[in-house]
């Protein structure tokens, strides 16, 4: 029996994301908020597993109160168990912190076979976690894999590695890193979002989490985010005025401009 | 037009509808009035609106065009239970309540209403009366191929001459030993195409003499059971509607829904369920609509201007989104009401008959707004504005409502 977990974040929906003028930081009051999209992947890859190994399947977040909605919809899913990981203290935690108390989880939870995470989340898109976590698990991690099988005690998975493809026998436990658009994330069921409802999550903070002194949030984060800026991309519209001649050789000294250092002008 | 008494239900004194609250049941009543900050309702509506955005909606103009039932897409509203919205988990539904019932219609209906109409009549008026007055034989044998859309189910009411006045119904069911002979046609059937089990509403005739009203459960398989052409609509053309004749069919006793003098009644209450669906089914279609206009009067530039700058639009805006809100509320409440109270009739009739009329409205002013373009079938806004009509028609016209609702009133239901 494997016992899974999918590491997931809540995260705001892309659409109309704001940046605070004053802050430069990300305004996540009132916007709504979304299962990381890669982290679907992860749930459905962890969710296939299940189905055709048996076990159990539990989500993990770590994340403010609010993120319970985004456990809620795993466990619609038809994910088994969910893991809130929320404590002020966890709050602007870079990747590495991050890091630090999913390693105390794991290191509380002992029992786990595959730690499955998607490639990166759509707020940050740093990607960094499931390698750091390798790490401080000191278990292998593997990406972009595209099919896996469990045989008695070790796995054979199949990856992409630039133009080659790898077949890859490992030891359980691992981590495994998914691709997007590897599966087809499931809908959620009524019947299922129902029963969502009806299950407890696991609340693990700081203190029952027995953290050490090292943890502490933004306030010990290696990384800082100073600042966020909206990228805006914009046609640049010009009016070029005068007589045909005119305005051929302003668009030739234009193109001129930006470097391309030979034109051929078609003759009639 | 005939004289209609669909609310003159035998036993049935209609009082204040509070007085039948259950107290314990009413606490969740309040639901209603924070659905958007209710998760498990949040979760929901993200749920079906995501499942609808990615499956129905690119197929929607197919099936308007085409006039289609696809058994694909039946299969994947299986996998999310909306074949079996309220059938009890034990025969495989997701046993959930109204108000999850009306979101999901609503959803699902604000994607394609065809399909709006097929879940939602497969629901009502097919499933609901039988978990409503089946026996466990009966719900053992139905229910489980309909809670996973194996089978699809339908009702049977209107005939040629009896449409709004539906005591005048002529089909016709002898008892001979051991069950029925049923003879006569039906028009107008929802699902008719494309349901194997058919709640039929019919006269009968006990050997002794008796007659009266009843409900019976038909298997497509029948021998007499016979489908007629499918109609030709203006909307909801996704839908299958069709006759259904009758021709020497016989209805084993254990086919007899609920007590065999109860027809009349289970029709009106089954009817009262139905309506709360298509109310629900009219709020997803107007709220398509609506966000359509947002959408375009804020794209759309004339004058050197997005056209919602122009009161002329921004008003249309305002009218579209009070009226949604309005009507929102209202089958929301009904639908709440549904799980604590017995008498429903007024409150569902007024909810369908304003919903569709708003859909009817916000609809066509959708058009006017799209300009062109909505009158356009590259747009959906035509398809809205036909598939809104429907439901000012079907399962009780509006004047009908305003009938009930007025009857009501006057018996001291205020």
């Amino acid at each position: 029996m494997v016992n899974i977990f999918v590491l997931i974040k809540q995260v705001p929906s892309t659409h109309n994301l704001e940046i605070d003028k004053k802050t430069g930081a990300l305004i996540r009051e009132g916007i709504e908020t979304i299962i990381n999209p890669d982290d679907l992947y992860a749930l459905e890859l962890g969710l296939g597993l299940k189905e055709k190994y048996g076990g159990n399947i539990t989500a993990v977040t770590m994340g403010p109160p609010q993120a319970e909605i985004s456990l809620r919809e795993c466990l619609a899913m038809g994910i088994d168990d969910a893991i809130h990981v929320c404590d002020q203290i966890f709050a602007y935690s870079d990747t590495f912190q991050t890091t630090l108390v999913l390693k105390e989880v794991f290191d509380k939870i002992k029992d786990y076979d595959i730690i499955i995470t998607g490639s990166q989340t759509s707020d940050s898109s740093t990607g960094q976690v499931p390698y750091q976590l390798s790490e401080a698990l000191d278990i292998p991690l593997i990406t972009d894999i595209f099919s896996i099988e469990l045989k008695n005690g070790f796995v054979e998975c199949q990856r992409n590695f630039g133009h080659e493809s790898q077949n890859i026998q490992v030891e359980l436990p691992i981590l495994l890193r998914v691709r997007k658009h590897f599966n087809e994330p499931r809908h959620l069921s009524l019947l299922g979002i129902k029963k969502a409802f009806e299950k407890k999550i696991i609340k693990m903070d700081f203190n029952a989490l027995n953290c050490p002194n090292f943890i502490d949030g933004c306030n010990k984060s290696p990384t800082k985010v100073v600042k966020t800026a909206k990228i805006s991309l914009q046609r640049k519209n010009e009016v070029i005025e005068g007589t045909t001649s005119d305005k051929i050789q302003k668009i030739l000294d234009i193109i001129q401009e930006h470097g391309i250092e030979k034109i051929w002008v078609g003759e009639k | 037009m005939a004289t209609i008494n669909e609310s003159t239900q035998e036993g049935m004194k209609p009082k204040s509808n509070l007085d039948e609250f259950d107290k314990e049941k009413a606490q969740n009543f309040s639901t209603i009035f924070n659905v958007e900050s209710n998760d498990q309702m949040k979760l929901l509506r993200y749920g079906i609106r995501k499942f609808a955005e990615n499956i129905l909606i690119p197929m929607a103009p197919t099936v308007d065009r085409e006039a289609i039932f696809s058994w694909e897409t039946a299969k994947e509203l299986a996998k999310i239970n909306a074949w079996g919205i309220e059938i009890p988990e034990k025969y495989g539904g997701a046993q959930l309540d109204s108000l999850s019932y009306a979101i999901t219609i609503e959803e699902i209906s604000r994607a394609c209403a065809s399909t709006g109409l097929n879940v939602s009549a497969h629901n009502s008026l097919g499933v609901y009366p039988l978990i409503k007055w089946g026996t466990v034989i009966q719900k053992e044998k139905y229910l489980p191929d309909l809670a996973i859309g194996k089978k699809i189910a339908g009702f049977a009411m209107t005939e040629p001459n009896a449409g709004s006045d539906v005591r005048r119904i002529n089909c016709l069911a002898k008892q001979i030993d051991k069950g029925f002979l049923l003879n006569g046609s039906k028009i107008f059937v929802t699902n008719g195409g494309i349901a194997s089990i058919l709640i039929v509403i019919s006269r009968y005739k006990t050997k002794n003499g008796k007659e009266g009203m009843a409900a019976f459960i038909l298997d497509k398989n029948m021998e007499g059971y016979e489908i007629g052409k499918i109609e030709e609509k203006m909307g909801m053309r996704g839908s299958s509607t069709t006759s259904i004749y009758f021709k020497d069919v016989f209805i084993p006793e254990e086919n007899i829904l609920g007590p065999l003098s109860d027809g009349f009644k289970i029709a009106m209450q089954t009817l009262d369920v139905g309506r709360l669906g298509i109310a629900a089914q009219a709020l997803g279609i107007a709220q398509a609509a609506y966000e359509h206009s947002v959408k375009y009067s804020k794209e759309r530039i004339q004058f050197n201007k997005p056209i919602s700058s122009f009161q002329g639009i921004s008003f249309k805006l305002a009218e579209m989104a009070t009226k949604l809100e309005t009507a929102r509320l209202l089958v929301y409440k009904v639908a709440a009401m549904r799980n604590i109270s017995k008498n429903i009739s007024k409150e569902v009739a007024m909810s369908k008959y304003y919903s569709s009329k708003i859909a009817r409205e916000i609809t066509q002013e959708a058009i006017q707004i799209h300009g062109g373009y909505g009158y356009m079938k590259d747009l959906p806004l035509e398809r809205f504005y036909r598939d809104a009509k429907a439901c000012e028609i079907y399962e009780g016209t509006t004047e009908i409502m305003k009938i009930i609702i007025s009857q009501q009133i006057l018996r001291g239901n205020m």
